[in-house]
């Protein structure tokens, strides 16, 4: 039921910006004449490739850790992730200096690995295929009373990820563009669409709100579809950041209200959009980042998103392996 | 002798900063703690890889070109360049309604060459290492009476407001002026227009040039004291293959800039990397001379800790192939 839920409103959003103001980046918003006219629409992308740790996930991790209480920041943190949330914790721990340990797949990229090291987090392996890593989690927490930060069903962390799309709207409000009527973005566990949805609705009523996933892992599509919350085996997909087996019972109760629906592309759609940003607007971004994009120019080929309309896309991280990268594009 | 150069002036940046305004992109400046951390200075990078055409190159074309008579204008104009010079005039030319003729090497990237096509330009290849590009324009000329350009005050004027969009950004910031501007040098339009800025804006600030080991023909030319001719030097920094500088950036450097260093392709390579993967930016080869300049003297200790330093990496015009094939 929808009462027992600690649903978070735009004033959290709002509140989110004034606590991450000066510590996260004021990402870039970049266009691409070019893409505008294959497209025949206008294209606003922000670039969270640009992010502290390479990724939005900071924005979430800081505004959740700074909600903390002084006890409760005094027995450290405890996340689990596929990588991005786990440098956004482990750095936004050390800034406000807390211990922080972090649950990661065994086979998640050696960049995001040793980045969340770098940044000062406590890593320990888990094989995402065949064990569970939220018992994994609940055992150290019972041990050391840590506070566990969800990656995404929380509150305070989808307020974060909401000062993605606000930064973006208000952007392109500012450049006289006028509000978005699409805003594109990637789906993981949902935080960051549920987050920027709530902005959306606010500062562009009337702007679509579409999900994108990739298609081995459309389990939040087929928890729209289906009005309740599906679980799927680990996808296997190019998109490492979008290989969650179920979305959350918050995010899922905001999606349902506020995104207009969840489409999925191919890994090989997202590799031509890797292959698109790096060749022609010189962004260097992650396999998952690519997702908006794609999601844009499917619906674009199929006469769905109307000519000249404002469509936002959010790059949503630039995290990958130099040498997966090549291979990816080689 | 110097009566004879017709040399750009600071206002002439001013005048080309209201030229390209709305037409060329004010690019981004991005910072990197990582990057500040590891050097103990702080870096100021201004990305010219998001400019129009990919490379810094729009702004002194759209500027030169600009300032044209009418009756130039309807003859056409003509120009070499090892790439980004060739599309940046290129998409110029149109926009200015200019027939564009580019001489372009036949080893040039080949999205260089298809990018001058596609911005509209009239493409004529020729082998760099056996024929000299003054005399293929020539030849051109000779037959349809266009205009040959390649270094004036306009163009450097224009390619200066890179350097002025970067000091008065770094100023607001409330950081002061910077202390050293550390730039890649091919035919040295960039420094040359940046250095003229630099005096001006941050007067004190140390103007350092970037050449590839193996095309180093700047650094000897200063060091002589005469313009010194090499043959094209094989290195993968293609926009800085050059085999002479010529007298207006020969004059300008002589007086504003410091000093030139060399990097090897090697140290290129490392910041190719080091962009993309920390950074997040595609960058050419040429690009990162500036960053591995920089790194090499702070590494040598001639740029002392906390200094304030803007490096611009100049474009990010690379094949993708060509790409991975270097940083995979």
């Amino acid at each position: 039921m929808s009462q027992d839920l600690d649903l978070p409103t735009y004033e959290d959003v709002e509140e989110a910006a004034g606590i991450i103001k000066g510590v996260a980046n004021r990402t870039p918003m970049q266009t691409s004449r070019f893409l505008d006219s294959q497209l025949g629409v206008n294209v606003f992308v922000k670039c969270e490739n640009f992010q502290r740790t390479g990724a939005f996930k900071f924005r979430g991790g800081y505004n959740s850790l700074s909600h903390l209480t002084p006890k409760e920041r005094d027995q450290g943190v405890i996340t689990c992730s596929s990588g991005n949330h786990a440098q956004g914790i482990a750095l936004s721990s050390r800034l406000l200096g807390m211990k922080a340990t972090i649950i990661m797949p065994q086979d998640a990229p050696e960049l995001k690995v040793n980045a969340t090291k770098g940044y000062g987090g406590n890593v320990i392996f888990y094989d995402r295929y065949t064990e569970s890593r939220e018992t994994i989690a609940e055992d150290i927490q019972a041990k050391t009373g840590a506070h566990f930060i969800p990656p995404y069903n929380d509150k305070y962390v989808i307020a974060g990820q909401g000062t993605v799309g606000k930064e973006l709207i208000e952007d392109v409000i500012d450049g006289g563009h006028g509000p978005l009527d699409y805003l594109f973005v990637c789906v993981g566990g949902s935080g960051l669409i549920s987050g920027c949805a709530l902005a959306a609705e606010k500062l562009a009523p009337g702007c679509k709100v579409i999900g994108v996933e990739p298609e081995a892992g459309d389990d939040a599509k087929q928890s729209l579809e289906k009005g309740e919350i599906v679980r799927i085996e680990t996808p296997q997909t190019i998109a490492d950041g979008a290989q969650t087996q179920r979305i959350g019972d918050v995010t899922f109760e905001i999606m349902k209200k506020k995104v207009e629906k969840i489409i999925t592309v191919t890994d090989e759609q997202l590799v031509d959009e890797l292959r698109f940003f790096g060749e022609r607007m010189k962004l260097f971004v992650e396999p998952t980042g690519c997702l908006g994009l794609a999601g844009l120019r499917k619906l674009v080929d199929s006469g769905e998103v109307p000519a000249n309309s404002n469509c936002g896309v959010i790059v949503s991280g630039g995290n990958v392996d130099v040498r997966k990268y090549c291979e990816l594009l080689g | 002798m110097t009566e004879g150069l017709d040399l750009p002036t600071y206002e002439d940046v001013e005048e080309a900063a209201d030229i390209i305004k709305g037409v060329a992109n004010r690019t981004p400046m991005q910072t990197s703690r990582f990057l500040d951390s590891q050097l103990g200075v702080n870096v100021f990078i201004k990305c010219e890889n998001f400019q129009r055409i990919g490379a810094f190159k729009f702004r002194g074309a759209y500027n030169y070109l600009s300032h044209l008579s009418s009756e130039v204008k309807s003859k056409g104009v003509i120009t070499y360049s090892s790439g980004n010079h060739a599309t940046a005039t290129a998409l110029a030319a149109k926009k200015l309604g200019i027939d564009a003729t580019i001489i372009i090497p036949e080893d040039a990237p080949k999205l260089k060459i298809e990018a001058s096509k596609a911005a509209g330009g009239n493409v004529v290849i020729y082998d760099r290492y056996n024929k000299k590009r003054e005399d293929v324009a020539a030849e051109i000329q000779a037959k349809t009476g266009g205009h040959v350009f390649h270094h004036h005050k306009y163009v450097l004027a224009g390619q200066g407001t890179a350097g002025k969009e970067l000091m008065e950004e770094v100023l607001e910031r409330g950081d002061g002026p910077l202390d050293y501007l550390i730039i890649g040098i091919g035919s040295g339009g960039l420094i040359s227009g940046c250095a003229i800025v630099a005096e001006k804006l941050a007067p004190g600030c140390k103007v350092i040039g970037v050449e590839p080991e193996v095309g180093n023909n700047t650094q000897q030319s200063l060091e002589k004291g005469e313009i010194v001719r090499i043959e094209t030097p094989k290195t993968i920094a293609d926009g800085a293959q050059t085999q002479q500088i010529g007298k207006l950036t020969f004059e300008i450097m002589s007086k504003k800039v410091e000093k030139i260093i060399t990097v090897t392709d090697e140290q290129l390579i490392d910041e190719l990397r080091f962009l993309g993967e920390r950074m997040k930016l595609v960058v050419e080869p040429t690009g990162c001379l500036g960053l591995a300049g920089l790194r090499k003297m702070v590494a040598s200790g001639e740029v002392p800790p906390n200094s304030k330093c803007g490096v611009i990496v100049s474009g990010g015009n690379v094949d993708m192939r060509k790409y991975f094939e270097l940083i995979g």
